[in-house]
Order: structure tokens, then C-alpha cells, then sequence
């Protein structure tokens, strides 16, 4: 049937009911209005088309989906044709490393062996001492386990990022003493500049947001997608709104991810991911003395722990995790006031499973690992000095060491 | 005494209701509806085997199914035996089968009972008979509605219409077949009531005085006719019945082959010819989800690739592979309610690949069906005809039945009978009323 018929059509209905005209009229503005925005969009895209525009951005994918692919490549140590199969191939069987690292920039690298972890005693198992300064610049080292074939970036205060393979940073012996003198320096701070944090980075393609946080509760997301530029400039900003301020830590995470972080005088913040500016934005209300010591994304069947520097436990399911209601919040209370009055602190938090390690330094510059579910049942640890700093083990970095 | 209720079982919604004597209460068996006491006779089973029905039914299968992945595997089938002039040998068949496929979406139930080309279907792993199809229906049914009242129920009193086929022996099969269904679902008594009948005993409840009254039941299946006198339960009397397999899906298939094939290029290109099958299977709801085979994709994308009608095509395959097929009889369904109550209305259909829009007026609805109406004014002067009455003769003519409300045929109803005496029922609950009130009467009887 013709549109001419069509039209013929509707009118027989007019004219035998004219009411019906005006439901008709209705019917054919309402699509031409439809079509109309149809046509702009076209006439927009024809545009783009035309003048290039939508041939950059292709293009630009292609190179950010080219750079993931190497990325990929690094990681795993194929070459294109075999990444294809990787799927069907054992991806995990590589060993994890420890990373102790301070503000000067100084890492030292521990290679895992799941025996030396978690043979024996495990409850109170030493990893090894560091000797030498262990605040610098009013930083404590700060620990990160990563698989050994991980790539890393390094973000410094000045906003400035660089990578490097994990498998490049010599390794130091595990239970033996360390001097930071002899740490390796993968990347030199340049002047006024400090290590802020390392950061794993191999998945990269499998995340959508870098999320920076900044010691006073800044948190700004940037696309995935913006890979390339950022570290073709090296340089990802600092994240932060006041001058005094700087970057504490910077991670990978997905949309639907939640964002947590916890404040030197215990106060705990969530925030979903999604919901996140991408322009630096101060989420919590911190007093002049507060300042942010750990941040994470929390996994579902996993609960989160607290440490203060005495040794004192937290836990807390992920559940209790509260989203707050006003844009620059207060968070949730750790602790009673009264506690705070009495010197207590908070040192360090993550987000752990029951069958995960510890890793706790002290000031004497011991690293002893625990094991989270003793933590947690015990409500404190044993330290020979305030603690300054923990680290997580997964439970699975050390199965993929152990296979 | 145990409870008996009235089960509707529609070709579109069904109800179920309960008779205290005085009052009809129709259950709330699907509290997700609009109208919780109308439930859509649909059935939907996942790969699992899990059940649902009625609204749930929808939206279990919207969310598991609609712009789903597929994937297929060729799966050995069978084998045929060739014979020749002088040869004979057996071949293997296989089939693709959509692995991924989460579950498989039933409707017009009802319809499959009286078809006799109709046996049933497989479901993943498992033959389903059209009995075993009811029988799932009403065992859920008959749960929802034991959920409501609190108690179990042991007895029913189903609806069927005046003529489930034209033949004796399928017509006789069809009601049998549902009584086994009714029966395996836990229904211990099970008896039957002609649709029209029920709705004129929910009819009677409002009338002071005897009187000849034509029940109109124009559902989604069947019309059903039924020539009574009522008013007074010791002098009720049904003159004469009538029907005929004319009711809504015959006009949804209508409005799809006259007003929605040209959108997939029909009359208007010159198509593949398996191209061409496909199109001709789009008003058939049994035949539409089967399209979806590999070899036929690969059709169509040959078809797209050399510019054949691509906008209409890539639409076709979008209906076929994205799932919209339910989507789309809904639509198309819900225009011509529209046009019950508007003088026009759109058909629209948007997803991914596809943008369907039909302007529709009433002129052109009543176009497209007239021939339907010269069929069923037919069955109805026949039936007045066999019940010995002169249609002056008639003092009430009651409709029910979604399609009771097209002013099409409300306009003949005027037309033969004068237009005060055309009265509306509720359309949805008045045969779900009367056999409630049937199966209260017959079970004081008992």
C-alpha cells in the first residue's frame, strides 16, 4: 500500500469521525518532532563524518585499544598470535612479589615463596627488617603485593606518573635485613617531588576509571581511555584542590566498584564509584589534623580491617561500609571520641578475606606477616614498635606462587 | 466440603473466582498486573525447568531473552530413510540448536487444545503435549489461587467455549484433554460450563425480572453466542448456542499481514523467496521463534550486504534474532485495543535495528476486518435463528470479551438489536464470575 493510500486512509477516518482528526493531527506532529531530532542527529553525524571528526575518534580507539593489547603482550610475555589462546591457557602460574617502598622513591622488592609464608608458624612469621630512616618526609613506607610480571606505575607528588615491570626491580632476600641505602631506585623523585604511590597496572584494559585520592580526602576518576595520553605525557595531575595538599594514592576500578578510605583519626568514608566527578572533588570534612592513611575499592565477600598504631584491631563487614548522604560528608566513626582523646590513631586499613595474609611494619622496621583471620579473632597485634604501615597478601597471589 | 472454584482459562487472560452464595470474590492470582485478578495466559519455562506464568512470565522472559547472545551447535536430530528407484539409504539430519537459549515463552495456550495439527512442542530435554502445557498453567494457577484463599482447593468448574472446532471428535478431545490437564494439575472434580452460559449467570445476579438475553462472548479466541432466558433460576433456559473460531488473534494477524509486513519490504521489494517465507511466517506466533536459524541469518546478511532493502531486512533480523516477536504481538495487540476507545492510533516498534511506526485509524481497522463481520452477523442471526426467536423478540444483549468492545461489532449488535438494549459486562470477570457461581451451585448439589 502507497503512502498516497495511506494518507487517503486517514482521511476517510476524519471525515467520518471528526474527532478522530485532531488524535491523527496529535499522532503525525508528535513523530514529525521525533523525525526532525532524527534528522539532526544524522545531519550531526554527517558532520562529523565529513570533516573528520568522527574518523579521529575511531582512530584514537584503535590506538588505545592497540596500547592495551601491548600492554597485554608485556604482561603475559607473548606475542599477539598466542594471546589469542591465552583463555585456554593456566595465566597464573606466576610467582607474587612484596613492594616496601618510602616517599624517596627507595622499593624494595620480595619474591613470595609461599613455603617461607606460610610454613610453620605463620601467626607471627617475620618477613624480614629494614634498616635505616623509616619515615621520610613525614611518610611511613607503605607495602603492595603484586603478581612478579606486573607492570607498576609510580605516581609523584608533583601529578607526574611513570611505569616500570616489576620484574626489573631486583629482588632482596626474604627474612634478611635490609638497609634502604641499598634499596633500589627504580625511578629518582626529582627535586621537590615524592614518591606518592605505586600502583599495579596490567588491568589496565579490564578497568574503566584511574581514581586518585589525595591526603585530604580529594577524589577525582579519568577514563581508562585516557591511558595513553596520560602516560605518553607522564602526567596524570596531582588530584588535589589545595596547594598544600598531594596525591596519596591512585588505583584502577570498574564502575560499579565502591571507593573507600579511612582517616588517620578513624573515620571511614565509602563513596560508589560511579557516582565520582571527573574533576577532583574533597568528598570527606576532615579537621586541620586529619589526614587520609588508606584507601580501596571493596570486594563483596570481604570485610574490612582497621589497624591503629598501637597494634589495635578493627573489623567490620563491607556491608556496614555507609554511602554518605551530602556531597562533603564527615564518614563513619571508627572509634568513640574518648579513644581519640587518648592518643589513638589509625595507621592502616584494607579490605581482606579471612584466608589473607598481613603484612604489618613497625617502627623497629620489622615486617611481620599475620594471618587476617587471627587478626581479626584476636582484635590486636603484638608489635615491637608503633606500626607504621600493612599490607595485604591475597590468599590467591600465594596459591598462583605455590602452583 | 471441599473448596471449588471457577477457573476461566482464556485464550489471552484468564481468572480464577470463588461464590460464598452471595458474593463473587475474583482472586488477585497475579498481584504484578494492572488488574490483579486478570491473569495473561502465558507460560514461561526456562532452560531449568523452573515455571512461571502471567506477568512474571513476561518479565522473566524480557530480562533473560531480549537482545540476548545466541549460540548455536548442530545437534543430530534423527535420520530419514531416501528411497529411489532402485536404491534406498538413510541420512542423519541435524539441527542448530541455540545453546544459550534461556527459556522458551508459551501463549495462546488455549488455541493449541483445538488444533488439530498441534501435538505439543519440546522444551530443551523434554516433550511438552498441548496437555501437559495446561496441566503446568492450572498447577500454578491453581497454587497462586490457594496462596490467596489459604486453603487447598479440590474442584473446579472450567469455562470452555461453545465450540472448541467445528468437528465433534476434535471438539470432544480438546474438552477431555483439558479435563486430564485439570485433573494432573490436583484438581479432584473437575466439570465444565460454556463460556456464554457463565457469563449470563453472572448477568442474572443484576436482573429483577425474566427475560430473552443473547450473551455476545467475543474473547481472544472464539466467539461464543448464547441465546438464554434468565431472570429466574427454576425457568432458565438456553435456546440455542452458537460460535465460531473468529475472535482477537484473528484480527491481531490481520493488522500484522495488511498494515505491518510492508515495513520488512513486503509488496514493496522483491525478496529472496526464503526471504519471503520469512515474512510470510511473521503473523504466525508458533512459526516467528523458530525463524531464528543460522542458515536464515546468513540469508539476510547476504540480502543486507547487496543493498537489498537493507533498513527493512536489518529490521527483519532484529524481530527474529533480538527476540522482539513477543514484543511485537503486544504491540500490535495493544493498538487495536486502543482503537476500541481512539479514532487512531500507532503501531510503534523500537529497539536495536528496528524503528516500526504504523499510523492506524479506526477506518482502516474496520476496513481490514469488515469480512470478519459479515462472518460472525452470520453466526449470530443463526444462532437467534435456531433458538426459535425474532431478534425483536430479545430484550438484553450481553457482551464480555475483549473484542466484545470493537465498535465494529458493537455497531451490528446496535444495528440488529436497537442500542439500549446492547449491555456492557465486565469483559475481563464476568465468565470468571459465572463459573464461580456454577461451581458453588453444583457443589451444594453434590
Amino acid at each position: 500500500m502507497s503512502f498516497t493510500n495511506k494518507i487517503d486512509e486517514w482521511m476517510k477516518e476524519a471525515e467520518e469521525r471528526p474527532e478522530s482528526a485532531v488524535t491523527i493531527v496529535r499522532l503525525i506532529a508528535r513523530r514529525l518532532r521525533e523525525l526532525t531530532e532524527r534528522d539532526e542527529e544524522l545531519l550531526a553525524e554527517n558532520i562529523a563524518l565529513q570533516n573528520g571528526t568522527r574518523v579521529e575518534e575511531y582512530q584514537k580507539r584503535i590506538t588505545h585499544l592497540e596500547y592495551q593489547l601491548e600492554l597485554l603482550k608485556r604482561r603475559f610475555g607473548v606475542d599477539g598470535d598466542t594471546l589469542v589462546e591465552l583463555p585456554t591457557k593456566p595465566v597464573e602460574s606466576t610467582t607474587s612479589s612484596m613492594l616496601i617502598y618510602n616517599a624517596q622513591g627507595r622499593v624494595f622488592r620480595v619474591e613470595l615463596n609461599p613455603r617461607a609464608v606460610s610454613g610453620g608458624n605463620a601467626d607471627t612469621k617475620e618477613l624480614g627488617r629494614i634498616t635505616g630512616e623509616m619515615v621520610t618526609d613525614h611518610e611511613p613506607p607503605r607495602l603492595l603485593t603484586v603478581p612478579s610480571n606486573e607492570e607498576i606505575v609510580l605516581l609523584f607528588t608533583s601529578g607526574r606518573v611513570d611505569t616500570v615491570a616489576v620484574s626489573d626491580i631486583p629482588t632482596v632476600e626474604l627474612g634478611g635485613a635490609w638497609d634502604w641505602a641499598q634499596a633500589a631506585l627504580p625511578n629518582e623523585p626529582r627535586a621537590g617531588e615524592l614518591l606518592a604511590c605505586v600502583t599495579p597496572f596490567s588491568h589496565l584494559p579490564l578497568s574503566d576509571f584511574f581514581l586518585q585520592v589525595s591526603r585530604r580526602g580529594c577524589v577525582k576518576k579519568t577514563m581508562t581511555s585516557m591511558a595513553q595520553s596520560i602516560l605518553s605525557n607522564h602526567y596524570i595531575g596531582k588530584g588535589a584542590l589545595q596547594k598544600s595538599d598531594q596525591p596519596f594514592d591512585l588505583m584502577l576500578c570498574k564502575k560499579q566498584e565502591r571507593l573507600a578510605f579511612v582517616t588517620y583519626e578513624g573515620h571511614l568514608l565509602g563513596l560508589d564509584v560511579d557516582d565520582l566527578s571527573y574533576a577532583s572533588e574533597e568528598r570527606i570534612r576532615l579537621t586541620a589534623t586529619d589526614y587520609v592513611v588508606a584507601s580501596f575499592t571493596t570486594r563483596p565477600n570481604e570485610s574490612l580491617l582497621f589497624v591503629t598504631q598501637t597494634g589495635k584491631v578493627v573489623h567490620r563487614e563491607s556491608k556496614s561500609l555507609e554511602l554518605p548522604k551530602s556531597a562533603n560528608a564527615k564518614g563513619q566513626t571508627l572509634i568513640p571520641p574518648s579513644r581519640l582523646e587518648q592518643g589513638v590513631r589509625f595507621m592502616g586499613a584494607a579490605s581482606v578475606k579471612d584466608s589473607d595474609s598481613v603484612v604489618v611494619l613497625d617502627a623497629t622496621g620489622r615486617l611481620k606477616l599475620y594471618e587476617a583471620e587471627s587478626m581479626t579473632g584476636a582484635g590486636s597485634i603484638a608489635a615491637d614498635g608503633l606500626i607504621l604501615s600493612i599490607g595485604i597478601i591475597p590468599a590467591d597471589s600465594l596459591k598462583r606462587a605455590a602452583s | 466440603m471441599s473448596l471449588k472454584v471457577g477457573i476461566d482459562f482464556g485464550t489471552s487472560n484468564s481468572g480464577v473466582a470463588v461464590y460464598d452464595g452471595q458474593h463473587v470474590k475474583l482472586l488477585p492470582v497475579d498481584p504484578k498486573n494492572v488488574l490483579p485478578e486478570v491473569i495473561k495466559t502465558v507460560l514461561y519455562i526456562t532452560r531449568d525447568y523452573r515455571t512461571y506464568l502471567g506477568q512474571e512470565a513476561v518479565e522473566t522472559y524480557y530480562r533473560d531473552n531480549v537482545n540476548r547472545q545466541r549460540r548455536y551447535v548442530k545437534q543430530w536430530a534423527g535420520e530419514i530413510d531416501v528411497y529411489g528407484a532402485d536404491m534406498h539409504y538413510v541420512r542423519d539430519i541435524f539441527v542448530y540448536v541455540d545453546e544459550l537459549k534461556p527459556g522458551r515463552l508459551l501463549q495462546y495456550l488455549k488455541t493449541a487444545l483445538r488444533k488439530d495439527n498441534y501435538q505439543g512442542t519440546q522444551i530443551f530435554e523434554r516433550y511438552y503435549s498441548v496437555g501437559d502445557l495446561a496441566k503446568t498453567y492450572l498447577s500454578l494457577l491453581k497454587q497462586r489461587a490457594e496462596n490467596v484463599l489459604g486453603e487447598t482447593i479440590d474442584a473446579v468448574t472450567l469455562g470452555r467455549p461453545v465450540k472448541f472446532s467445528e468437528h465433534p471428535e476434535q471438539d470432544h478431545k480438546a474438552q477431555e484433554t483439558l479435563r486430564q490437564a485439570a485433573h494432573e494439575a490436583g484438581f479432584k472434580d473437575v466439570d465444565f460450563e460454556l463460556e456464554p452460559i457463565a457469563a449470563a449467570l453472572d448477568y442474572e445476579q443484576s436482573m429483577t425480572k425474566s427475560q430473552n438475553v443473547v450473551i455476545f462472548d467475543f474473547g481472544g479466541g472464539t466467539l461464543d453466542i448464547a441465546v438464554m432466558r434468565l431472570g429466574d433460576s427454576k425457568s432458565r433456559k438456553v435456546y440455542a448456542s452458537g460460535g465460531v473460531d473468529i475472535a482477537g488473534s484473528d484480527f491481531d494477524r490481520t493488522i500484522i499481514e495488511k498494515r505491518m509486513l510492508a515495513h520488512f519490504g513486503y509488496g514493496k521489494v522483491k525478496h529472496h523467496p526464503e526471504i519471503m517465507d520469512m515474512i510470510h511466517a511473521i503473523p504466525d506466533w508458533m512459526a516467528l521463534p523458530e525463524l531464528g536459524t543460522p542458515i536464515n541469518r546468513n540469508i539476510l546478511e547476504k540480502a543486507i550486504q547487496a543493498k537489498i532493502a537493507p533498513v527493512r531486512l536489518k529490521a527483519l533480523e532484529s524481530l527474529i534474532y533480538n527476540d522482539l516477536a513477543f514484543t511485537f504481538y503486544n504491540r500490535v495487540e495493544a493498538g487495536k485495543i486502543a482503537l476500541s476507545n481512539e479514532g487512531a492510533t500507532v503501531i510503534s516498534l523500537e529497539d536495536k535495528d528496528i524503528a516500526l511506526w504504523e499510523l492506524y485509524a479506526r477506518a482502516q481497522f474496520e476496513s481490514d476486518i469488515y469480512h470478519y463481520l459479515i462472518d460472525v452477523e452470520k453466526v449470530l442471526l443463526d444462532t437467534i435463528a435456531k433458538s426459535g426467536l425474532e431478534p425483536g423478540a430479545i430484550d438484553a444483549v450481553v457482551k464480555t470479551g475483549g473484542s466484545s468492545s470493537i465498535p465494529l461489532f458493537t455497531g451490528m449488535l446496535a444495528r440488529i438489536f436497537g442500542k439500549e438494549k446492547v449491555k456492557e459486562s465486565n469483559s475481563f470477570s464476568s465468565v470468571v464470575a459465572g463459573l464461580a457461581i456454577k461451581a458453588h451451585t453444583s457443589s451444594v448439589v453434590e
